[in-house]
């Protein structure tokens, strides 16, 4: 009997040692959850425009529960993930949210993909006291609601500090721009960079020398490229979504014209990173697949899984890039207070969160800024160098060996 | 009041009762929010029908109007603190003023319409997009309305925004039914299938275009008004992506775009389908499946699923024939005019020109029709016969001379304005409209005829011109479905229900064979034998010499010969016109 229990104690010993190590297999030391499945709402446009960003979403999604259930669950339950598909539309996700809310009643909700989405669901989880964490808000400043928690890492003024990085970075190269052409979508979140970026410009001596906003879906950049063109700024800013940018480089190239230094807010990654007219092209980012956003074991598994479940589904780009960084990051914070309060309770949740810092694949999050938003923008700058994406700035979190290129 | 009807009345209290206390159920408020998003596409569906289903004007903007009522409601409550109930009939009123404004111009212009007319709604979308991404009024960011108070009606502002809905569903299927069975319905339905001739019988087209332009956009635009609410945070590009225009213009195919209830019907089925379907992986095939099914029921229910459920109640039921058996022709009081008094003008035409391009088709014909005579119009192929029915009726304007009915000039009038006088046609080749049965078709020119009868009243009316010249058997059909015979009767019944004072004929005989001429040629006598004045253009000589009192020879435009007929067509120029010059000779 007493051998019998040295040596259970001396297995525990191990087995603990061996889990703080990360080196034992997920599923061998996890409980096999049971009970009443904890059920987790959601929707993601699934059809209509911004259908294939919310494929990526959904692997992402899809990846984190698997994963969730696999180690136990939450709180020894299994977790249910009930998605609905929005349709890109923001009435569809409000509605849906309303769903389920109050017919399906799950018992938690993770925010939509899409700043309309977001900001129409918001309305309904405020109403029903639901906390309410979304991941791609573009427009910090609408997210009112005291529950309301962003995963991604832009702070409560993108507009200010996203520009304000973006001439840091150049100002450390050899010849920093003195003048601006700025080209936008008037797509909400996008327009409001570019605004943003107008007066950061002004303010730090770089010459705003074109302002130009195009409407939401211009399929014909010739016009626009002639503009650019004509100012030949030292610094193209675009405020594009999906493959906006990859056209106006076209249009571009057809008039014998490369933007010395040049900037995409929200571009498809891989069209871009392709795009011979794009090399030099900056973006922003806040997770890659590669180093140094890797190096952390579960961001390496995430990293991994994603690129496989992409590949399968024919996204693409199968490389897990900010979209899918920032809903994995989603998940772990929502899980995390979860974990922390044993509770389910929203009210229990949105109080730890305020509290505390949750350890993500973007980094270590708080909820320090304005309505709960990062305490600062800890976003990096990414730069398309020989086909692909490497962070550069800054510096101290840019990929092994690289750096930032400019004249 | 029937039975029956007592009993539809008290089901629909019942339901009515039943739908506004639904949020005070305790039903989940997911319920609630679909019923009013059903809602919300039965208004948006039935406003694009009132205009587009029932005139034929197709709009392919009604973005443009319901976004012109989201933004108005969206900027009062944020921007100027109005209160958001005031703001919904200040969105409603704007969208009609941009419909009506728009309207305005387009209606005057005769080219605009079909694909043309469709087009333009769609860059309308675009202009007041443009104006209003580009403006203070949103300027590319959105505008935000969480922080706008809502009266909570049942606890919660869903509860308040489900009422708004049913209100507006409720208003717009009123509107619509109210319509439907009005002159106004008559008259789009009338403009739907052939504008021109609906004119001519005396339906006040861009009168009656600009109403319902003004509705259709107005109710949209309410629409807007209360979903902005809905929605919470509205966008540029998402009150007027293509969806908006799109799903209304398919509800109201899929239900039925020219009945009241068929966009209501069709808007139920496919928002119940859009969110029975948004559930993970089955979500795009849902969608694909139902594209598939409305490609289906396109095809095997042309006119939508409301008219198929009509023919099949009718069909269940077997009901008899709504019109009586032919009364015959005794029914038409003869009024023969006094012999031997003194003529009296009834329609004096003075020095008419009418020219198209170069051609000079009407050069200063003078013509006086006398009261209650039989006027025969003959002439070659091109002599402007035709032309002068035209401009008699209003159709072509004159570009110089005066015509005057009874004494009073009618030139300025409108087509409508001289119809309503008393002036009705046929047309050569029949032109009935083509989507209303025969008893409609019948019952619209006595509704907007001189004496601009009940719906009651008209309809009686149709039946007994319907039997009258024989179609009675035929009041269902529909046009297309009656032999050349019964087109041709199916014209004579739709201007003798007029009671017009003075009928024009346009080759009223050609293409039927001699009996059926023999019959018509009586018909005809007896018109006038009611006390009508018949101008008779025809081609057929026996039919002329036989029934006209006096004819009228035009050639080239121009007056050559006027008489009785056995004179006039021995005058040496009009044996030349018809013979050639050998014969003249």
């Amino acid at each position: 009997m007493r051998i019998d229990l040295r040596m259970q104690s001396r297995r525990l010993v191990f087995a603990v040692l061996v889990c703080l190590t990360g080196l034992w297999p997920d599923g061998a030391v996890a409980q096999q959850a049971s009970g009443k499945p904890i059920r987790i709402g959601q929707t993601l446009s699934l059809t209509g425009p911004l259908g294939q960003t919310g494929l990526t979403h959904k692997i992402v999604s899809e990846i984190f529960v698997e994963q969730l259930n696999q180690k136990g669950g939450l709180l020894g339950r299994p977790v249910e993930y009930v998605l609905l598909d929005d349709q890109s539309k923001a009435d569809v996700a409000r509605t849906l949210y309303e769903r389920l809310i109050t017919s399906d009643r799950v018992d938690l909700i993770l925010g939509p993909y899409g700043t309309g989405a977001i900001l129409a669901s918001m309305g309904v989880a405020q109403r029903y006291h639901k906390i309410f964490i979304q991941n791609t808000l573009g427009i910090a400043e609408q997210a009112t609601y005291e529950w309301h928690f962003a995963a991604s890492l832009g702070g409560a003024e993108p507009q200010n500090t996203l520009p304000v990085k973006l001439f840091e970075a150049y100002g450390s190269t050899a010849h920093p721009p003195k003048t601006i052409a700025i080209v936008t979508s008037k797509f909400p979140s996008a327009q409001y960079m570019a605004q943003g970026t107008r007066e950061v410009a002004k303010r730090v001596g770089v010459e705003p020398v074109l302002y130009l906003e195009y409407d939401f879906g211009t399929r014909d950049y010739g016009a626009i490229a002639a503009r650019v063109k004509d100012t030949n700024a030292d610094l193209l800013w675009v405020g594009a979504l999906g493959v906006e940018g990859n056209q106006l480089l076209e249009a571009l190239e057809k008039l014998g014209y490369k933007p010395p230094r040049h900037f995409y807010l929200y571009p498809s990654s891989g069209p871009l990173a392709v795009l011979p007219a794009a090399d030099g092209a900056l973006s922003l980012t806040s997770f890659e697949d590669g180093l140094p956003y890797t190096a952390n074991p579960v961001s390496a598994e995430f990293a991994r899984l994603f690129a496989e479940r992409a590949a399968k589904a024919g996204l693409p780009y199968a490389h897990a890039d900010s979209q899918a960084g920032n809903e994995y990051a989603g998940w772990q914070i929502l899980t995390a207070a979860v974990t922390a309060t044993k509770s389910l309770d929203d009210k229990a949740l949105a109080e730890w969160l305020d509290k505390n810092e949750v350890e993500t694949v973007l980094g270590k999050r708080d909820f320090g800024g304005k309505w709960h938003n990062s305490r600062t923008d800890y976003q990096q700058l990414r730069q398309v160098q020989d086909g692909r994406w490497v962070a550069v700035w800054p510096p101290e979190k840019a990929t092994p060996g690289a750096r930032l290129i400019a004249p | 009041m029937t039975r029956q009807r007592v009993l539809e009345i008290a089901g629909l209290a019942v339901a009515a009762a039943a739908l506004v206390a639904f949020p005070a159920l305790d039903v989940p408020a997911f319920y609630v929010s679909f019923l009013y998003m059903v809602f919300f596409w039965i208004a948006m569906a039935t406003s694009w029908t009132i205009l587009s289903g029932f005139a034929g004007y197709w709009s392919f903007g009604h973005a443009a109007f319901f976004g012109a009522g989201l933004y108005t409601s969206a900027t009062l409550a944020t921007k100027f603190g109005v209160p958001f109930l005031l703001t919904l009939p200040l969105a409603a009123g704007v969208a009609a003023l941009l419909g009506s404004g728009i309207g305005f111009v387009v209606f005057r212009v005769q080219r605009l319409r079909g694909e043309l007319f469709a087009l333009l709604t769609i860059s309308v979308t675009f202009v007041i997009a443009a104006i209003i991404s580009n403006t203070a009024i949103d300027g590319g960011a959105g505008v935000n309305l969480m922080n706008v108070h809502l009266p909570e009606v049942f606890g919660s502002p869903t509860g308040t925004i489900y009422l708004l809905g049913l209100a507006m569903a409720a208003l717009s299927l009123w509107a619509a039914w109210r319509i439907f069975r009005s002159r106004l319905g008559l008259g789009l339905l009338a403009i739907h299938d052939d504008e021109d001739v609906a004119e001519v019988k005396g339906v006040p087209t861009f009168r009656y275009k600009l109403a319902a332009f003004a509705l259709s956009a107005g109710i949209a635009g309410a629409a807007g008004g209360v979903h902005a609410i809905y929605v919470g945070y509205v966008t540029v590009g998402e009150t007027f992506e293509i969806t908006v225009t799109m799903y209304p213009v398919v509800m109201s195919i899929l239900g039925g775009a020219r009945h009241w209830l068929g966009p209501a019907l069709g808007a139920t089925i496919v928002t119940g389908a859009l969110y029975g379907f948004a559930s993970g992986p089955e979500a795009s095939l849902g969608r694909a499946g139902i594209a598939l099914g409305l490609i289906v029921v396109v095809l095997l229910l042309p006119g939508g699923v409301m008219p198929g459920l009509i023919r099949l109640r009718h069909a269940l039921r077997r009901a008899p024939d709504r019109v009586a058996p032919a009364p015959g022709l005794a029914a038409v009081p003869k009024q023969c005019p006094a012999q031997g008094a003194t003529p009296v003008v009834a329609l004096d035409c003075r020095g008419i020109c009418k020219t198209f391009g170069g051609v000079q088709a009407l050069k200063d014909v003078d013509l006086a029709v006398l009261e209650g005579e039989i006027l025969g119009l003959v002439g070659p192929n091109g002599s402007g016969k035709s032309t002068l029915i035209n401009v008699v009726t209003g159709h072509h304007r004159l570009d110089r001379g005066t015509i005057a009915l009874a004494g009073a000039r009618i030139d300025a009038l409108p087509a409508h304005g001289i119809a309503r006088l008393g002036i009705a046609r046929t047309y050569q080749i029949p032109r009935p409209f083509n989507r209303l049965s025969v008893l409609d078709n019948v019952a619209l020119a006595a509704r907007f005829g001189p004496l601009a009868r009940g719906r009651a009243d008209a309809y009686a009316e149709a039946a007994h011109w319907l039997g009258y010249t024989g179609i009675a058997r035929r009041a269902d059909a529909l046009p297309g479905q009656l032999n050349l015979h019964e087109r041709k009767f199916l014209e004579l019944a739709r201007a003798l229900a007029a009671r017009p004072r003075i009928l024009l004929l346009d080759e009223v005989l050609s293409g039927l064979n001699h009996t059926e001429i023999d019959a018509a040629l009586d018909l005809i006598r007896d018109i006038r034998a009611g006390g009508t004045t018949i101008v008779f253009v025809e081609h057929l000589m026996r039919a002329v010499v036989a029934l006209s009192d006096r004819v009228a020879v035009l050639n080239d435009g121009a007056v050559i010969a006027i008489g009785t007929p056995h004179e006039t067509m021995r005058e040496a120029e009009v044996v030349k016109v018809y013979l050639g010059k050998a014969h003249a000779s």
